[in-house]
């Protein structure tokens, strides 16, 4: 059994730099996903990710539970990839919850569809981002609902409406690119 | 989990559900970044969130809320210094920080620029009425920080934006230096 997230951090706190390199290993593709799936490219992924870590670190005296490193750097990553997706929203690319600009964004239609993965994107792209996230962390990451509106700030009632509405609007999304 | 759920949506989550991988170069450029970081310090912030037990009668409680809306009330902030017109994007900024406090013994600011840390920059009291400075020497860039009374109020300036994108539940504020000033 590898050593324990709290150990881990007690170790950085101790002045052991590389013991960081370990949670940043372990949580790397774990986060990476959600980062992905969210802002929908890579690049802004990884940059979220990336400053989601380094904030971690400057602000690690700051983690109350050591135990919970893993739910405590999530909320970070939660809220960088809010600023990231505000930015990139700002740069009026795909993720702009604004049916005008949909029309006119440069995102491949249904039409020219012929990967699976190419459909998911451009249908989660689609959700407005507040319900992007309810879904991607409860159906994808399969968070509590407890557990969402910590990381959130959300009431448990609107985190349910946020998932609910999300599920009928890709349903909606995937029938009208006939892929039901 | 699925309850009336279309099959097309269960296929999106199973899809999403698979592992992702992400360039390990990733770590690399994690630790170079947080190489020329200080080490995090636990002390202060255990101080400020320890939990402590009180015992205060009527008359007590009565007196330390009278104390802390007065502060409040007699709290406000600060100018900045502004930076000199021709200074260039990188160069460093001096900012004052002022606070006035008449009833505290010492002053801290703490903030993303001294990581938090209230040993590293103490305002020092410069008036009889409370007023309290520091000076602190900031490249262009956005900071959050807080005040910190008598080693344990922690302060939000009640003068400036609040942080929207705090992390970590603590009030503070934001200030942003830039090329040309605040």
């Amino acid at each position: 059994m590898g050593t324990s997230d709290a150990a881990l951090v007690r170790r950085v706190r101790a002045g052991d730099t590389d013991a960081y390199a370990d949670l940043v290993a372990r949580y790397r593709d774990r986060l990476g996903r959600y980062a992905l799936h969210m802002l929908g490219n890579r690049e802004d992924a990884e940059e979220a990710l990336q400053d989601a870590f380094v904030r971690a670190y400057r602000s690690l005296a700051r983690c109350e539970d050591p135990e919970r490193f893993g739910a405590w750097l999530y909320g970070i990553l939660v809220n960088r990839c809010r600023t990231t997706g505000a930015r990139v929203a700002r740069r009026a690319r795909r993720f702009v919850h604004d049916p005008a600009a949909l029309e006119t964004t440069s995102l491949p239609g249904p039409a020219d569809q012929t990967e699976w993965d190419d459909v998911v994107r451009w249908a989660l792209a689609r959700l407005a981002p507040e319900s992007r996230e309810a879904f991607l962390l409860k159906h994808v990451e399969e968070l509590e609902y407890e557990d969402i509106a910590q990381l959130t700030g959300a009431g448990v009632s609107a985190l349910k409406m946020r998932v609910k509405r999300a599920r009928e609007q890709l349903q909606a999304i995937l029938r009208e690119a006939e892929h039901v | 989990m699925f309850d009336q759920f279309d099959d097309a949506v269960e296929r999106v989550v199973r899809h999403l559900r698979r592992p992702v991988s992400i360039d390990p170069a990733l770590d690399q450029r994690v630790m170079q970044k947080i190489a020329a970081l200080p080490p995090p310090s636990r002390g202060v912030w255990r101080w400020l969130t320890a939990r402590r037990e009180v015992a205060l009668s009527p008359l007590g409680a009565l007196g330390i809320a009278a104390a802390v809306a007065a502060a409040f009330i007699g709290v406000w902030r600060m100018r900045v210094t502004p930076p000199p017109a021709s200074a260039p994007d990188s160069a460093l900024h001096g900012f004052q920080f002022v606070l006035v406090e008449p009833r505290a013994v010492k002053v801290s600011l703490v903030g993303d620029f001294n990581d938090w840390d209230a040993t590293r920059t103490p305002m020092h009291r410069t008036s009889r009425d409370g007023l309290w400075s520091a000076v602190v020497s900031l490249q262009p860039g956005r900071y959050r920080y807080a005040f910190l009374i008598d080693g344990r109020h922690w302060l939000a300036d009640p003068a400036a934006p609040t942080a929207g994108d705090d992390d970590y539940g603590a009030p503070s504020s934001v200030v942003t230096v830039g090329g040309g000033g605040s």
